[in-house]
């Protein structure tokens, strides 16, 4: 029989990193498609790099950056007492970092493709930037939102090398589904690996026709 | 559209209408408009228009002293014709300038006209329309 | 400053709006036509400005005051209507509402605006002149002083064009409105507007009424009319014009020579003496 803690410890973690990417992203990506900030591709280069980036490179440097020998660890564990290598915070941070731009891009693309007139029409019926973002663009963004927030979980849920890295594989901790299949091969288990990977499978196919389904009958609906 | 340009040497005007005669290669326009000088500045004697009107209200004369209420009396001579099947086209060399008329084929021919004719031509003075040259 | 096609122009106007008049600003694209509305409104802020509606100062550029759009007291229709995809007519109009408002005006301005078999569509089901009177009637919800209007009717055929022309004037009167217009049909100034200003290369080229402004005595003619040429047809020796003027296509009989200056879809005048026309009384 396998061992259920990575599958919860999966869960909670894209679970996690959905709800603050979510959170960050909104303002985010408002502020990066109505500013005329003038780095701004710079941010958006940014952004997008995780993307184009081995998983280790990424997973290397957060290591380094996290590790209580150097500056920033050691900011964090002498005035935080907080310890991201090898810990589930770490891995949170290291996800929402990692996972950025599938939050961001559709959020953002689905706000350049509204037309700058709701906003502007919005204001001048008096309502304030916040009830705008709130009442009218939200609402008219929702399958951009879904897109991302689908994108975001699912993209966490198979991530490896950031994890691998950063984590480690602490059970109850940092050891995650895609570590656990690893290690079940490591050990020649591979009735359990099979069933990890079984159900990654099933789950990642499912999350990606959600997100086609979404997408057709949104197009069909609002057009 | 004809074109030619004058000076106004005088105006007549009672209520809101006025006769307006233009001097135009020594031959005197009358025209008539629903203004006076008090509705259009440019009514008032030296100013310099132009007179508008159309080919089709040219009318031709080989008679040159028709007793007929037509005040606008053109001496010219036939430069060319230009013949169509119902309508024809007549070129005719007033002074310095052209002006063309256009009336019937069967009007052409029984007048028997022909290039170098000298003939006149006439305009009715409510078709004559003036623009100011500013 | 405006970015048009032939680079930066300045915009530099000046101008006084009565209360309750209805201003048409005309002119071709680029000339800052939008952009003055915008600052109006305050969605764009101008380098120096001085904006002061009844005694309140909108805008003053050099005493920083720049009175947010939120607070001015402007209904404001945009070309592409900018209805709410996400909202029946009804809720978009009710979005318009502020706190403690009386909510009787949605539903006054959905009977006078005749949207009541309407209401509860969302804004992708309606025609184009259907989202403009949605779009009419939401503007109006605060009950502003000032209706900015940014080509409201450009992209409607003719039929919808007159019909909307009835309802811009109506919700004009009845709400005391000031209103300002952008447009580019004469026709539309001379039905709608009490004043008129003709915008060219960011400056104020004319100003007047509408008789004022676009009936220069060019030619002694009264009867009058512009349109623009739909056909050249050659008959016998002649050329017939075909003139498509108002809602009318009228026919003008012009010699060889006068064609070649003429050229199909170029804006015209039709000129006859005024003692030529015939009058009949329609039954």
């Amino acid at each position: 029989m396998i061992d259920l803690d990575p599958l919860w410890l999966t869960a909670k973690l894209a679970f996690i990193t959905t709800l603050i990417l979510l959170l960050m992203a909104i303002p985010l990506c408002y502020w990066l498609a109505y500013s005329r900030f003038r780095f701004k591709a710079v941010i958006e280069a940014i952004i997008s790099l995780p993307l184009v980036l081995p998983p280790s490179v990424l997973g290397f440097y957060l290591l380094i950056a996290f590790s209580p020998e150097n500056a920033f660890g050691k900011f964090l564990s002498d005035y935080f007492d907080l310890r991201l290598v090898f810990t589930f915070q770490g891995l949170i941070l290291a996800s929402v970092l990692y996972s950025l731009p599938f939050m961001v891009n559709p959020i953002l693309s689905g706000l350049k493709n509204l037309p700058t007139t709701l906003q502007e029409a919005s204001f001048t019926l008096g309502k304030s930037r916040f009830s705008t973002i709130l009442k009218i663009i939200l609402p008219n963004i929702r399958p951009s939102l879904l897109t991302g927030i689908i994108m975001t979980f699912a993209h966490t849920v198979g991530e490896f090398g950031v994890v691998l890295m950063v984590g480690g594989s602490i059970p109850k901790e940092t050891k995650v589904v895609s570590i656990a299949i690893y290690e079940e091969v490591e050990s020649m288990n591979y009735d359990n690996a099979n069933v990890y990977a079984g159900i990654l499978f099933v789950f990642s196919f499912s999350i990606l026709l959600a997100v086609h389904l979404i997408n057709n009958k949104r197009k069909t609906a609002l057009y | 559209m004809n074109t030619l340009n004058g000076n106004i040497t005088s105006i007549q005007s009672y209520e809101g209408i006025s006769l307006v005669k233009v001097k135009s290669n020594d031959t005197i326009f009358t025209s008539i408009v629903l203004d006076t000088p008090e509705t259009a500045s440019y009514l008032e004697t030296g100013h310099s228009v132009k007179i508008i009107f159309k080919e089709t209200e040219v009318i031709i004369s080989k008679d040159f002293s028709p007793n007929i209420s037509i005040q606008n009396r053109l001496q010219c001579t036939i430069e060319s014709i230009k013949k169509g099947v119902l309508l024809s086209q007549i070129s005719l060399n007033f002074g310095e300038t052209v002006i063309e008329s256009i009336i019937t084929t069967n009007a052409c021919e029984q007048l028997q006209l022909e290039k170098k004719d000298a003939v006149m031509a006439l305009i009715k003075t409510n078709e004559v329309s003036l623009s100011p040259n500013d | 400053m405006l970015q048009t096609a032939d680079g930066k122009l300045p915009l530099d106007v000046s101008f006084t709006i009565e209360k309750g008049q209805f201003l048409a600003i005309y002119g071709n694209s680029g000339t800052g036509k939008t952009t003055l509305l915008r600052i109006l409104a305050g969605l764009t802020q101008a380098e120096k400005t001085h904006i002061e509606v009844a005694n309140e100062v909108w805008d003053n550029s050099q005493n920083k005051i720049h009175l947010s759009v939120q607070n001015r007291s402007i209904g404001f229709v945009f070309q592409d209507y900018a209805l709410f995809p996400n909202l029946t007519v009804k809720e978009n109009l009710e979005f318009a509402l502020q706190k403690n408002d009386n909510t009787q005006i949605v539903s006054e301005l959905i009977e006078l605006m005749e949207l009541q078999s309407l209401q509860n569509s969302k804004p992708q089901n309606l025609s184009g002149g259907q989202k403009q009177r949605v779009a009419l009637a939401r503007a109006i919800v605060r009950k502003p002083k000032i209706l900015l209007l940014d080509e409201p009717l450009s992209a409607l055929d003719d039929e919808m064009r007159f019909k909307l022309q009835d309802y811009i004037l109506k919700i004009h009167q009845k709400y005391q409105l000031t209103t300002v217009m952008i447009t580019h049909s004469i026709p539309e100034i001379f039905k709608l507007s009490d004043k008129v200003i003709i915008l060219d290369k960011g400056k104020i080229l004319k100003e007047g009424t509408p008789s004022e402004v676009f009936s220069e005595e060019k030619i002694s003619s009264k009867f009058k009319l512009t349109g623009e040429i739909i056909s050249i047809t050659k008959s016998d020796i002649i050329y017939i014009i075909q003139v498509f003027s108002g809602n009318n296509i009228i026919k003008v009989v012009a010699t060889e020579n006068e064609i070649k200056d003429f050229k199909i879809g170029q804006k015209v005048l039709v000129a006859s003496k005024a003692f030529n026309p015939i009058i009949q009384v329609l039954s």
